[in-house]
Order: structure tokens, then sequence, then C-alpha cells
């Protein structure tokens, strides 16, 4: 086997699914607390209704995060809660990409 | 700003802007902070000037008005947290083991503490102390909802109290609230006979320099508070800037 950084195929054994920016930017702040409204996900990420909705649903569909939909008064409010899955995904990412990217002072 | 795949965008920014908007909703109090501060100074300058301009400021109607701050700034310190730091929605904070741990510590400290001054209060009523001084006050009960209060400001504490930072502001309020409530139920029933100036010797001398020295915390982390929360709150506003704007 390879040496880590040395398998050129390693980089096609990333989760194409994390590794998608406006994924990972999801996944990130999902990552960083409990739960996150929809409101907050679109800002502090600057995508459109959209373009989140769309990105959420495939994260959903491979179980890296739950959508939750609840009231407050009378105003429907969404969040999301990145599940064990997403934490483990996201975290394997992170190593994978780590083991990949040449050491500080070597090129 | 992620407007497209080919953008990487700064994880470590995102994930700590992400906790630090989220420790607005469950730790930290900005404003409310500084307002608790506020009406601790404003406490003790009422306290020290009780005829302010020839008015009696410090009348018992006021009195029994004060001992409601501590929960009239839970009231408040909601409102303002929900005013001013929902903004953008509700973020929950990952959850802290250590963090808990440390404001069910002030929690239970500040319950012992009630419990310890409303028993204190009771049993100098008990002991017959203000009924040998005031063969009146065996006849009419005493004001028992001052020894209720103190309960009161134990109730909401478990679901109010967030923060370290709002335990401190908390139980400086209520602290001061019960240096009206003590002696207000103790001397309900007039001036202690003989009064309270003779006969304290040291004791009266050591309470008296400690009360000053209390004041003056008070008034200085009063200060201090106003000024923290102000600070906190400016980061709010940073925090919110630094968010890429609305498309």
């Amino acid at each position: 086997m390879a040496k880590p950084g040395t398998d050129p195929k390693a980089i096609l054994d990333l989760d194409r699914l994390v590794h998608e920016p406006a994924r990972l930017a999801i996944l990130t702040v999902l990552a960083s607390a409990e739960e996150v409204a929809f409101l907050f996900l679109q800002r502090i990420t600057g995508m459109s209704k959209g373009n989140l909705s769309s990105h959420t649903q495939k994260l959903e569909a491979a179980g890296y995060l739950d959508t939750v939909k609840a009231f407050q008064g009378r105003i429907p409010v969404t969040s999301f809660r990145i599940t064990e899955d997403g934490r483990t995904a996201l975290r394997l990412y992170h190593q994978q990409l780590r083991a990949l990217l040449p050491k500080e002072g070597k090129s | 700003m992620i407007p497209s795949t080919s953008e990487v965008p700064d994880l470590e920014a995102l994930g700590t802007l992400t906790r630090e908007y989220a420790a607005f909703q469950s730790r930290k109090s900005g404003l409310a902070t500084a307002l608790g501060g506020f009406l601790a100074v404003i406490l003790v300058i009422a306290a020290l000037s009780p005829n302010f301009m020839g008015l009696q400021v410090m009348n018992r109607l006021l009195i029994e008005y004060l001992v409601w701050v501590p929960l009239l700034w839970l009231g408040l310190k909601e409102l303002m947290g929900r005013a001013l730091y929902h903004g953008l929605g509700t973020v929950k904070a990952s959850p802290d083991g250590a963090y808990e741990r440390r404001r069910w510590f002030w929690i239970l400290g500040m319950t012992l503490f009630l419990l310890a001054m409303a028993l204190t209060a009771l049993y100098a009523f008990a002991s017959g102390h203000l009924q040998a001084n005031h063969p009146k006050a065996a006849l009419c009960p005493p004001p028992m909802w001052i020894l209720v209060m103190p309960f009161l400001y134990v109730l909401p504490m478990p679901w109010l109290i967030r923060g370290i930072e709002e335990a401190r502001v908390y139980a400086v309020l209520m602290a001061q609230s019960l240096l009206w409530l003590i002696p207000f139920f103790l001397f309900s029933f007039g001036p202690p006979n003989p009064p309270l100036h003779s006969g304290w010797g040291l004791f009266g001398d050591v309470t008296g320099i400690g009360m000053v020295v209390l004041i003056e915390l008070v008034q200085i982390w009063g200060a201090l508070a106003m000024v923290r929360g102000w600070k906190e709150h400016r980061k709010y506003l940073a925090l919110l800037r630094s968010l890429p704007q609305e498309a």
C-alpha cells in the first residue's frame, strides 16, 4: 500500500457529497452547533433559498442531516441537525484531505 | 460566501461564527448584562440617597417594588434576548458538559444561600427576639410574602439562568434585594427596643464597614457589567456585519 499522500488514486476516494464546497460549508456549520435555523444557514453560507434547499435535500437523502420542522407561533420554521453519519463523513473527509495535502515546508 | 462550487469556503471561520452566534442564544446576554449592572448601580444610589432632593425615595412602597427587581431583570433579559439576538433564527449551541456543571453549581449555590437567608430570618422571628422587643408583634402575623420571595427567586433559575454571566448578575441583584427584604421583615413591627445603634459595639462597626465595602464593590461591579455587556453587544453586531450580505 502506498504511503499517505503518495497514492494518486486516494483523491478519488474522497466523499464527493462532502467535497462539494457548498455542502462542505453546510456540514461545517451544522457540526458547530446542535441545531441550526434555515435562515442562519442561508445567511452564513450566502446561498439562495433554492440552492440551499437543493443541497440540504441531497445531504438528507444521504443521511448526513435531519430536517426539523416546527412552528414559532404561526410561522413555520425549518432547522437542520447533523447526524452521526454526517459527523463521521465530515471527520473522514478532513482526515483524507490532510493525508493528501503535502506537509508544511515540503512541496 | 459560497456562490459557486469553484470557491472553497473558510471552514474555520464558518465554525467560529456559528459557535459565536449560538453562544448569544445559550450563554451570553449582551445588553441584558449591561442592564443588570445598571439596575445594581441604581439600587445602590437609591439606598445612599434615601431623601434625594427632598423626595423620600426609599419609602416602603418602593422597597416592596425593589424586591421584584431580580425577577423583573429575568423577564427583561428574555425579551431582550429574543428581540436582539435571534435575528437570523435559532441556533442551538452544542452541549458542553463542563459548562453545564458550572451553571448548576451556581444555581445550587444561590439556592442554598437563599435557603440559609430565609431560615435565618425565620429563626430570628421564631426565637422570640422580636416578640420580646415588640409585645404587639406576637399578635399580628409576620409579612410572610417576604419569606416566600426567596423561593420565587429560586424557581425560574434552572430554566432562565443560561450562563455563568447571567448567574453573576442575578446573584448580585438578588443579594441586593435580600439586603432590603431581611431587615424589612425583621423590623416590620417597628424599630427594635432598645434602638439598634446602642449595644452593637464591635459587631456593629464590622458590619458597618462591611456594608460600605460591599456597596463600593457592587458599584464597581455594576459599572464593569455595563461596559462588559455593551462590549459583548458590539461584538454581536460585528459578527452580523461579518456575515455575507443577502443576495
